[in-house]
């Protein structure tokens, strides 16, 4: 009896760990030193535990690679090596950006005292990073850390951390958004720090004139972030920390100035969940069209037809390791397109079934080849892109309507002519008079 | 015993509290116009905001105060005398340092004829609540709400040409074809009706003519023949035949 209970435990914690990524679990960790692997203890056990396959790696080894053979060795890499200028020949920006574009995901710690090539790649992400050597600095709220350490509350509002969470840790490098949608703003600055150099009150005026010197102005503000996803048009996720101590073990149990234990752990829980596609991940199932009152699609569809257009759509539950039908998307819209959409209406969860997505409505009067277009983009979700191609022609010879009121002195017309050559073919052929025939036969006759 | 335990107490308490308080002195505003005469012209008071400002397009607000240690009250430079302007409807905010001088004196001038580039876009309706931010590394760091005011409207922010498709996108709707257009039925059956006329005529001169004929003629009653009458008119010309 213990025994059997003991197994069923075991069981159910094995099963409820299985928080594993929608893309694949095998993680590639760059660290600057294989020792620092206990840094960030806390981090990296979490992974274990939900589930993925941690590899660990120093800048400069030659293997594993993150890319060989054109195929890309691993489903996520983790860059948590600030402080290395030398990396090894498969780890440039390019081969970064290749790695996105084949589908891993990607999750970089910037430097904060050197320009290494990841201070190069981040531009290519929009983001605008600070003079070199210029920390965060913060002066507020009162505390006994120094002030490059800054606690920032995470914004209560973001899809991707959990609502409420604690303020964290950070010390890092701020960056500026540049102006790119596929940005995904996750935690900002505090609205009263800023990125300097100085240790001592005497730097003020050298705070002051930095305002005026480079392009950017001051480093300051809640328009600065701190860490930015980035959303790639291919669906792969890139994560950009301003600081590798985030994630460290030091962070994750410092109190903080009010006294209560930092949300460190919670939130860098939900910022990998997030780059390595385990939350917020959605996906078409299927896509299916057919006329009103038929259930099957038609190969060609007739102008002003009535077609009922559904979508079927998942979202990846991390907990079960499974894609569910999601039925939460309230905003998505199908556009009718040819060369330019003719028709966008919104496409509105089916109610009943769960996943389903479905709108009705009349083809144009245009014909030509059409398609249905589902492109629904939002800040932090995957891209939903699907596109059906459909021709539309206009009627065949028998698909206009007949017998038209306006034709009823016509179909009269016919009818009563008809019926009055039968009539009168009638009384022509049977009204011979015989009688009169023999009299003529007789006079003639007598003649 | 107790007595060195109290005193570590006290220090400790002490620590936590050690960093002196920064607070204002005389700060003012005066909002001039661009000929240099003089709108308004008011010291800020902490503990109650003054009333909003408002500057036009060619105004010239001009902010002096000094930043002063609170008990000993002799000048102070901080490391961080910023001012923030921010937008609460829009959340956009810009960030404006102001030079401080050692003794703690500083004066910030806003000229709306060339505004600082760290001026966030304002609307025309909602206004940018200013706070300034001194922190220093030797004392506590303070915020304080100075003022509500209403710039004049400004370019908005520079938008990506995607951003519109992240988005919900405005609904297109067809405008179709008008359907095709027929007489009304009434006039339809009408003319049908018409075309049956000849039809009547025929039937009309038809019921004539047989009645016109039927004493002058053998009826073939069930197809047996029945004699014509005797008496014929004698002008006919039956009667000659």
């Amino acid at each position: 009896m213990f025994s059997r209970w003991t197994l069923v435990t075991l069981l159910g914690l094995a099963l409820s760990g299985a928080a594993k990524s929608s893309t694949g679990d095998s993680v590639l960790v760059v660290l600057d030193s294989i020792s620092d692997k206990d840094n960030f203890s806390q981090f990296f056990n979490g992974l274990t535990d939900k589930g993925y396959d941690l590899t660990f790696r120093s800048p400069k080894d030659a293997k594993p690679t993150i890319i060989e053979d054109d195929v890309a060795q691993f489903s996520h890499v983790v860059l948590f090596s600030p402080d290395s200028k030398n990396y090894a020949q498969d780890i440039t920006p390019q081969s970064l950006v290749t790695l996105l574009e084949k589908g891993s995901n990607l999750l970089v710690a910037l430097p904060s005292k050197k320009q290494t090539i990841i201070t190069s790649l981040a531009p290519e992400f929009s983001l605008i990073l600070p003079p070199p050597g210029t920390p965060l600095v913060s002066h507020f709220p009162e505390r006994d850390t120094p002030v490059t350490v800054v606690p920032v509350t995470p914004p209560s509002s973001n899809p991707i951390l959990t609502p409420n969470t604690p303020p964290v840790w950070f010390s890092g490098v701020p960056f500026a958004y540049g102006n790119n949608p596929l940005l995904v703003p996750i935690l900002n600055a505090p609205a009263e720090s800023f990125a300097a150099d100085s240790g001592s009150d005497s730097g003020a005026d050298a705070v002051v004139e930095a305002a005026d010197k480079g392009g950017e102005g001051l480093w300051a503000g809640s328009q600065m972030g701190l860490v930015a996803g980035f959303q790639a048009l291919g669906g792969a996720r890139a994560t950009w920390v301003g600081g590798v101590e985030l994630f460290s073990d030091e962070y994750a149990q410092k109190e903080l100035p009010q006294g209560v234990k930092p949300g460190n752990t919670q939130f860098t829980s939900d910022v990998a969940a997030w780059t390595f596609q385990e939350s917020l991940a959605l996906r078409i199932d299927n896509v299916t069209h057919h006329l009103v009152g038929e259930t099957g699609p038609r190969e060609t569809y007739t102008i002003n037809d009535n077609v009922v257009f559904t979508a079927h759509i998942s979202k990846y539950n991390s907990g079960k390791s499974a894609w569910e039908p999601y039925s939460g998307i309230t905003d998505m819209q199908l556009e009718f397109t040819m060369l330019d959409p003719h028709i966008r209406t919104s496409l509105p969860p089916a109610t009943g079934n769960p996943g389903e997505y479905s709108v009705t409505f009349r083809v144009p009067d245009r014909h030509g080849v059409f398609k249905f277009i589902i492109d629904y983009k939002r800040k932090g979700w995957t891209h939903l892109q699907s596109s059906t191609v459909v021709p539309v022609v206009p009627p065949r010879h028998d698909g206009y309507p007949r017998f038209l009121s306006a034709a009823w002195p016509y179909y009269i017309g016919a009818i009563s002519t008809s019926i009055g050559f039968v009539l009168f073919s009638t009384l022509w052929l049977a009204g011979d008079d015989r009688e009169a025939n023999k009299k003529f036969a007789k006079t003639t006759k007598t003649e | 015993m107790s007595i060195l335990s109290f005193c570590l107490l006290s220090l400790l308490v002490v620590s936590g509290t050690d960093a002196a308080k920064l607070s204002l002195q005389s700060p003012r505003f005066t909002i001039s116009s661009s000929n240099a005469t003089q709108l308004r012209a008011e010291p800020i008071s902490l503990a109650q905001q003054p009333a909003p400002l408002t500057l036009g397009l060619t105004d010239v607000l001009k902010l002096t105060f000094q930043v002063i240690e609170k008990d000993e009250g002799k000048g102070v430079q901080p490391h961080q005398t910023f001012l923030r302007f921010y937008d609460k409807v829009s959340g956009e905010e810009g960030i404006q340092p102001i030079r401080v001088t050692p003794a703690g004196k500083a004066k910030f001038e806003l000229n709306m004829a060339r505004p600082p580039t760290s001026l966030p876009p304002t609307t025309s309706s909602d206004p940018l609540s200013v706070s300034l931010l001194l922190g220093s590394f030797e004392y506590s760091p303070v915020q304080f709400d100075m003022f509500d005011i209403y710039l004049p409207e400004s370019q908005p922010a520079p938008q990506h040409p995607d951003e519109a498709t992240f988005h919900p996108l405005p609904t297109i709707v067809h405008t179709f074809r008008a359907e095709q257009k027929l007489p009304p039925r009434p006039i339809s059956a009408t003319f049908a009706a018409l075309v049956l006329a000849p039809w009547a005529v025929l039937l009309g001169l038809t019921v004539k003519l047989c009645r016109d004929v039927a004493p002058f003629t053998t009826i073939y009653k069930g197809w047996g023949i029945v004699r014509p009458p005797k008496k014929l008119i004698p002008s006919t010309p039956l009667a000659q035949a």
